[in-house]
């Protein structure tokens, strides 16, 4: 798994690409800034999943992570306008001696997995240098044998057919799983995000919290009144 | 003069054309342009150490959830790096990072949504997202 020619230029354009929008996604004084730098640098990511021959992968991350999770975000980011921030009188950093601590950690676990994955790649290629070069051989063989597309200059591969084999034959019962995880999170986040009128309206407030509120609000007490009789 | 500097900068620049052709920076050079597995993975802890500074050092609420969105792609991208290194090794079926992946996608999608419930609910009790003033957990 080497890649070379323009794949290499296209590696190094997104990777660097990734990176920075992920600092910078850190460093923006703007949440919405921050939001769009994270947008970039999970696109970077899906065109280094092209690159890595997981099609399927990449058409994923920006249907759902760009597409869906994003947009949560930006809407959240909305809802929650917070101008201090962007007008410069609020620190969005913590103070300095726990920015200092844990910028010096990060450095720390930076250069431990640095060193950790030279020396393992190290081991890993020579153990399997000569598997390798056998399975290139047997894998030019196989290409030729893939299907011709219908411009004609070049090959529709099945690594997305294999994703599906995998994931309905050996991973069905995590993906139900999954199904029922995201339920209990549309659920949950559902009556997580409801006001006070939309709980008093179905008796999910305290007594003595609704007494109070609706000593304030109006409207609340008429709901109160609606409930009792 | 001219001499002087001549003899002063050939052997210099000598040590530095050696280098770039045969010395260390030829062979970072030679493999900067053949990126493999080591590269992702590095890519991947880079991102993975840029989400963990920003989980640690921000005091917005939102720019935490995103650095954590930040650290589950990095681990997507080590999971798919690996799972066509062992492609390439001979196992052509070898798409269990792949699957993986998936799901780290859709508990990451879980994850965005029950946490922004949190954000909203949060808000509108305590007019604020700075998480260093929301402390009533603290007895």
């Amino acid at each position: 798994m080497v890649l070379t020619g323009w794949e290499a230029v296209f590696f190094w354009v997104f990777s660097i690409t990734a990176i920075f929008a992920g600092l910078l996604t850190v460093m923006a004084r703007n949440t919405i800034h921050s939001a769009l730098f994270l947008i970039s640098s999970l696109v970077s990511v899906a065109a280094l999943f092209i690159l890595l021959n997981a099609e399927f992968l990449a058409g994923v991350q920006i249907l759902v992570y760009v597409g869906g999770v994003m947009v949560l975000f930006l809407f959240v980011i909305m809802l929650v306008n917070v101008g201090s921030e962007e007008r410069g009188s609020e620190e969005i950093f913590n103070r300095p001696r726990q920015v200092t601590t844990s910028v010096i950690f990060c450095a720390l676990l930076v250069a431990g997995l640095l060193y950790a994955i030279n020396v393992g790649y190290g081991g890993l290629e020579k153990q399997n240098a000569a598997r390798i070069k056998d399975a290139a051989a047997e894998q030019q063989v196989q290409e030729q044998n893939l299907d011709t597309s219908a411009t004609g200059n070049s090959r529709i591969t099945k690594a997305t057919e294999r994703i599906a084999n995998s994931l309905y034959r050996y991973a069905s019962l995590p993906f139900e799983i999954a199904s029922v995880l995201l339920l209990v999170a549309i659920v949950g986040s559902v009556m997580l995000a409801r006001t006070l009128k939309q709980e008093a309206a179905v008796d999910d407030v305290a007594p003595d919290v609704l007494q109070k509120e609706a000593a304030r609000e109006p409207e609340l007490a008429k709901i109160q009144t609606d409930s009792i009789t | 003069m001219q001499f002087l500097l001549l003899t002063f900068f050939t052997p210099a620049l000598g040590l530095v054309f050696q280098e770039a052709t045969s010395g260390r920076f030829a062979v970072a050079w030679q493999k900067a342009q053949h990126p493999d597995l080591s590269k992702f993975l590095i890519i991947g802890a880079l991102l993975f150490i840029i989400g963990v500074a920003g989980v640690l050092t921000r005091r917005n609420i939102i720019v935490i959830f995103m650095s954590i969105e930040l650290i589950l792609n990095a681990a997507n991208l080590n999971f798919i790096a690996l799972s066509r290194y062992l492609q390439a090794t001979g196992n052509v079926n070898a798409v269990a990072g792949q699957i993986f992946a998936v799901f780290v996608i859709v508990v990451a999608a879980a994850e965005a949504a029950i946490g922004l419930g949190i954000v909203i609910a949060l808000y509108r009790n305590k007019e604020t997202i700075w998480v260093d003033e929301i402390d009533i957990l603290k007895w």
